[in-house]
């Protein structure tokens, strides 16, 4: 008995002990990874755009900008009161009610206690010229005090523009110029569900784009794999100069791919790449110019440096299998009279069947997701023929500067890639992750 | 299937060797032609008779190209050291504790390996600009784990599993806690796959384009993809300076290739074949 409870109480121990030493990986992995993901997809929900001020966060509620409102409504206050002081009796009306108006509108801001501090913090920050802090800036309004807010300024700003019109202000321009800068005050949610989604799915850009992923996935991985098996059984024997060659198979693999593109950018240059003037001698394009400027030649020259760069890594991974087929078998095989392209189906393929396709899960995935090489060859040019969906993702983000529907496009290459690895997994079965075969790059 | 390789076979090797280094050679050819030779009738020439070091000098008065260099051995460097820290631990667990759910963490790692780094950039984004951690090297640092620890865990695994396991049930019957076993027993043995596992994660690394692209804007914090990337101009672009450039880099990767070519290949291939 004693002996069980002490067992049993070593397996707790050894189970907190796992638990305990996965844990800091474990919280790193999902907070710089996993929840990014889920933050993707929920930025994607909003009309978030870093250029636009009103839309650089998400706001899921109206809220009011403090800042914006406190630079010009205590100046627009003074300003009327000037205007009343000197204006005709029935102007002095008409200004009376607007400036009520507006100070009702004021005080129904201050009416909640937390708005009323902050304002005055503000309002504070603002007098001494100092920028207010990020977090009192901003402050939320129910949707209604929301939409009185709106109306009340319009309301005042058609009064003040009737009386602008009718020449009975002093500092016509000034007064409306101030009543309209309380227009961009409020800040609307920004939600907009899955409106990013159903603009990208009808944009012909997108399908576009995951054409030409799928595309230069099929093609790359499937050249790299003929090519690949094709030199694994080759160099699969023992011959003087095996580690040179290792060494000149890791070379194109380990080179970061930016600076491998700049350089396929210099050998296919129109009018000085080497590779490009080849080309054209034996007649692979019509000029040499072709390869980096028209559709079928740009899409030509990615795919053909992504081969160059990978063909190595997938001979290396498929030698790693074909040399754990016992020769006995070859040797059995070739005394029962087999040729030798009966041996490469029946025997080679079939006991390769799983290093394959782990090296097409990881080739697959890694050309699927391709942006560098794309991004310094040819910039998803020309005319978009090599655009990826990668590469369009990060467009719209960076270069349009619209988070949201970037996001949107982020999420569907998610989600693509999921696909992806869901049907290889099936493929492969449980191999994947069971204790004696794994497989990294 | 071990034969003997015949003089054909050497022919097929040579002509292998040479299309697989033959864009190497053309950059390092030109990294040496005068400006003059880079365009025009001598563009084509393979060997020029007026060779030059004046690409080289260049590259590093005219771009700060050692301070690019600098920058991402800095970040690669902590980017391994502390990843594969973190994930020496994680992976000893998963490979030789008994617990629930190992099997489901495993997968977990395996999948945040193959997420799409596009998919977590624009979060990531916002979260350096937050903490205004761009143009630093914390900026990369921490979206590099994104890649760099589930690569690590996952090598160290398989490393982990090859440690027979007679040798911790011996330190165990001595009466050593697991945490000395780990210690004293497993991480000695582990030394040549933790090496590995760093040099694989090391050059993850230093080859990141993305991230460094987008955090990282500031020419004194750019790394030397980008860098080197953006060595082309608008209109123009300086293929010397960027061939001398590619030779830079490509010289220290060529020793290191070379001398750690087993390590990385058994890296690279580590179980990806039923033994």
């Amino acid at each position: 008995m004693k002996k069980e409870a002490s067992m049993r109480n070593e397996k707790r121990a050894e189970r907190i002990l796992g638990y305990s030493l996965v844990a800091p990986a474990l919280l790193l992995i999902l907070a710089v990874a996993i929840w990014p993901v889920i933050q993707s997809f929920y930025y994607s929900l909003f009309d978030y755009r870093l250029n636009d001020p009103t839309k650089s966060s998400i706001h899921l509620n109206y809220s009011l900008d403090l800042e914006g409102y406190l630079q010009n409504y205590p100046f627009l206050k003074s300003t009327l009161k000037r205007e009343v002081a000197t204006a005709s009796e029935n102007t002095k009306e008409t200004l009376s009610d607007v400036e009520q108006k507006l100070e009702k509108m004021d005080e129904a801001i201050r009416a909640d206690k937390e708005v009323a501090n902050k304002y005055e913090q503000v309002d504070e920050a603002l007098n001494n010229f100092e920028s207010p802090n990020e977090d009192i800036k901003i402050v939320e309004l129910n949707e209604q005090a929301a939409n009185q807010f709106t109306n009340t300024v319009k309301d005042v700003v058609k009064t003040l523009e009737q009386l602008r019109e009718a020449g009975e202000l002093k500092q016509p321009d000034k007064v409306v110029g101030l009543a309209q800068g309380l227009k961009g005050v409020i800040i609307e949610p920004n939600f907009v569900g899955l409106k990013h989604y159903k603009d990208s799915l009808s944009d012909a850009r997108l399908w576009k784009a995951l054409w030409n992923t799928t595309f230069f996935t099929i093609v790359s991985v499937a050249v790299e794999l003929v090519l690949g098996l094709g030199i694994a059984l080759l160099i699969n024997k023992a011959f003087f100069g095996r580690g040179l060659v290792r060494a000149t198979i890791l070379i194109p693999w380990a080179i970061p791919t930016a600076v491998s593109a700049l350089m396929w950018k210099f050998l296919y240059d129109g009018q000085n790449g080497i590779v490009a003037k080849y080309f054209e001698d034996i007649g692979l394009v019509h000029r040499m110019g072709d390869l980096l400027t028209t559709e079928m030649g740009a899409m030509f020259s990615v795919i053909f440096a992504d081969v160059w760069k990978t063909t190595p890594y997938m001979a290396l991974l498929l030698l790693a299998g074909l040399q754990t087929i016992p020769s006995s078998l070859y040797e059995a095989a070739s005394i029962d009279g087999a040729t030798k392209w009966q041996q490469f189906t029946k025997i080679t393929l079939p006991l390769l069947k799983s290093s394959i396709l782990v090296a097409l899960l990881f080739r697959t995935l890694d050309a699927f997701r391709v942006f560098d090489l794309i991004y310094v060859l040819t910039g998803g040019g020309p005319a978009n023929s090599t655009e990826t969906i990668s590469i369009l993702a990060y467009k719209v983000m960076f270069s349009q500067t619209n988070f949201g529907g970037g996001s949107a496009l982020a999420v569907i290459v998610f989600l693509c890639v999921a696909i992806i690895s869901i049907i290889y997994i099936k493929l492969l079965g449980a191999d994947l992750l069971s204790d004696s075969a794994s497989a990294k790059k | 299937m071990q034969k003997k390789a015949g003089p054909l076979f050497y022919v097929f090797l040579a002509a292998f060797v040479f299309f697989v280094m033959f864009p190497f050679l053309w950059i390092l050819l030109s990294s040496i032609k005068p400006l003059s030779e880079l365009f025009g009738d001598k563009a084509f020439d393979w060997f020029t008779s007026h060779p030059t070091l004046k690409s080289y000098v260049s590259v590093f008065v005219n771009y700060p190209f050692l301070r690019y260099l600098w920058n991402s051995t800095v970040v690669a460097t902590i980017t391994t050291v502390y990843t594969v820290f973190v994930a020496a631990f994680a992976a000893y667990a998963i490979a030789r504790l008994e617990f629930k759910g190992k099997a489901v963490i495993l997968g977990l790692v395996l999948a945040v390996s193959m997420f799409p780094q596009i998919a977590t950039i624009s979060p990531i984004y916002m979260f350096v600009k937050k903490f205004g951690l761009t143009n630093s090297y914390l900026g990369l640092i921490v979206p590099y784990t994104t890649f760099a620890l589930p690569l690590s865990i996952w090598l160290l695994v398989t490393f982990f599993r090859k440690i027979p396991f007679d040798l911790e049930e011996a330190a165990k019957m001595d009466g050593a806690t697991p945490m000395q076993t780990y210690f004293k027993v497993i991480l000695p043995l582990a030394v040549p796959g933790v090496f590995t596992t760093s040099i694989l994660v090391f050059i993850a690394a230093w080859n990141e384009f993305l991230f460094s692209l987008t955090i990282n804007t500031a020419e004194k914090f750019k790394t030397v993809p980008v860098g080197i990337a953006m060595f082309q101009g608008q209109y123009t672009i300086p293929w010397g300076e960027i061939s001398a450039a590619t030779v830079i880099v490509t010289i220290p990767l060529v020793v290191m290739v070379l001398l750690f070519q087993r390590r990385i290949v058994s890296g690279l291939t580590s179980g990806s074949v039923k033994e």
